[in-house]
């Protein structure tokens, strides 16, 4: 018998990143992550659920080696952060895309292009363009485009060099419900053609219904990792494990009625 | 070297269609064409007059052009956070840095050679005969800006504020035309912490003054290895600032 051994698609190990402030010579330290550990295997979507505040975007910045961590590794495909070339396997697409305004859609993409090593970059960004609806838009620059539009930008060019992994930070948020199920369905579409999601949101309906596996943090610490097997067939499971989870962990007081 | 280039071409491409840009730009043409004024008041020095105020008009426009550009280049990407989506591909910190500085720096110069073709006009039709001397001058200051860029660019990189990396920046500019009367006041100083300041001032600071081809206009025989020697200073003065620069660069988390 043969044991083929399938590389997970990001690990991470231990994972902690505690950041320091100074000022006046006073040190002030706060944790973002402590000691997170969790596999993404190839080709699951999986998510990253917890308040604001929990450690999401500091997670996901250390695994792009935005942040450098504390203590513990991540390793992308094997390939152990901090290491530039394993970038050309992600794309990344945060909570809100920024870009140079004065640029037009096809300049920023072209540019995105050839900075990831895409061959024929031309071509590919009017399929891009042309793939998320504003082929008609590509002359047109980046500071005339609508909050909505700038959003399929950064869609685009997370898609742009045909990453295996996608990692994606609140994808949903501030989408409208039709966006929202665009997006649903193009990150379902995308896991069919064999990608690996990392999403990080807060809105529980929407990961319940794609994501494979599911990682709660509160407070920078990883409290449990769930299957869809054990959410699936109770309605409102995943809820209610997740309020169970991080109850009392937000920093403000709750809202009393 | 492509990724450079790429990076260099949008940055400048970024930089031209940016209007604070052009409008400095434009700014500098009007103070260029003003300089008829004061030279209209210099009498036989009319000439003189315009060929030194305009040059130096256009240098200080430039160089307000690059201070706030480079300042900017890093410290507002960090904010906006716009630099996501370029570390975030397989670029190295010191490609996305040297190429942001390279495009910048082509968009200054390019702000400076009109400057420089409205102030040819303004001469020539004054009756000044063009001296090839004029385009060393040009290209000089070029070099100073490149030098005061990749100063920027590192004030920016240390103090992580812009208004404080602006003024550093602009004391250091300041510092740097005083060089040799800083030092020649330490040499005369009594006590240790003046002459290390004008020990520190003369040997850290690069020394702007060397840029000032108009101060020797009249000086013959200027030419020739004393530019080699002034551009081998910038390029070694901007490569120092610049490597410091990459070195801030690469520790900076996001």
């Amino acid at each position: 018998m043969i044991h083929t051994l399938i590389m997970n698609a990001i690990e991470a190990v231990q994972l902690t990143k505690i950041y320091e402030k100074q000022h006046l010579g006073k040190i002030s330290r706060t944790t973002g992550v402590r000691e997170v550990s969790f596999a993404v295997a190839q080709g699951e979507i999986f998510g990253l659920l917890g308040l604001n505040g929990s450690g999401k975007t500091t997670t996901i910045k250390l695994l792009l080696a935005l942040l450098r961590p504390t203590a513990g590794e991540v390793r992308i495909l094997g390939a152990k952060l901090p290491d530039t070339g394993i970038l050309k396997k992600i794309g990344y697409l945060p909570e809100v895309s920024c870009f140079y305004r004065y640029l037009t859609a096809g300049e920023i993409l072209s540019f995105y292009g050839r900075l990831s090593e895409i061959d024929r970059v031309g071509e590919r960004v009017e399929a891009i363009l042309e793939m998320v609806g504003l082929a008609a838009w590509k002359d047109k620059r980046l500071a005339d485009f609508s909050k909505g539009m700038l959003q399929r930008i950064g869609l685009a060019q997370s898609l742009l060099h045909d990453p295996d992994i996608l990692i994606y930070d609140e994808p949903v948020s501030g989408l409208d419900p039709l966006a929202v199920q665009e997006m649903r369905n193009l990150l379902l579409k995308l896991k069919a053609d064999g990608k690996t999601i990392f999403l990080s949101s807060h809105l529980i309906s929407e990961v319940e219904r794609i994501c494979d596996r599911v990682a709660i943090l509160a407070k920078g610490s990883l409290v449990r990792i769930i299957e869809q097997k054990e959410w699936s067939s109770k309605d409102g499971e995943l809820e209610r494990v997740f309020i169970g989870d991080v109850a009392g962990s937000s920093e403000m007081g709750r809202i009393r009625v | 070297m492509k990724k450079i280039f790429s990076i260099a071409y949008y940055t400048f491409v970024e930089s031209i269609r940016n209007r604070i840009f052009y409008i400095l730009v434009l700014f500098g043409v009007v103070v260029v064409g003003a300089s008829l004024l004061l030279a209209a008041l210099g009498g036989q020095q009319s000439q003189r007059i315009l060929l030194d105020v305009g040059l130096g008009a256009m240098e200080f426009f430039a160089l307000l052009t690059v201070v706030f550009a480079a300042v900017t280049l890093v410290l507002e990407e960090m904010e906006s956070k716009t630099i996501y989506l370029v570390l975030t591909r397989p670029v190295s910190r010191s490609v996305y840095l040297t190429g942001r500085f390279v495009g910048l720096l082509f968009a200054v110069y390019c702000g400076l050679a009109l400057m420089s073709v409205a102030h040819l006009a303004l001469l020539l039709l004054n009756g000044w005969i063009f001296v090839p001397r004029y385009l060393v001058a040009v290209a000089l200051s070029a070099g100073k800006i490149t030098v005061i860029g990749s100063l920027a660019v590192f004030c920016s990189l240390f103090s992580s504020s812009a208004v404080s990396s602006v003024s550093f920046t602009v004391f250091l500019w300041v510092l740097g035309h005083f060089s040799e009367e800083i030092r020649f006041l330490g040499g005369k100083a009594h006590g240790f912490v003046p002459r290390a300041f004008a020990w520190a001032v003369y040997y850290l600071v690069p020394n702007l003054q060397y840029f000032n081809l108009r101060d020797f206009w009249g000086v013959p025989g200027i030419i020739g290895g004393w530019i080699v020697a002034v551009v081998a200073y910038g390029v070694l003065y901007s490569a120092f600032f610049l490597a410091l620069s990459l070195w801030l660069f690469k520790r900076k988390e996001f």
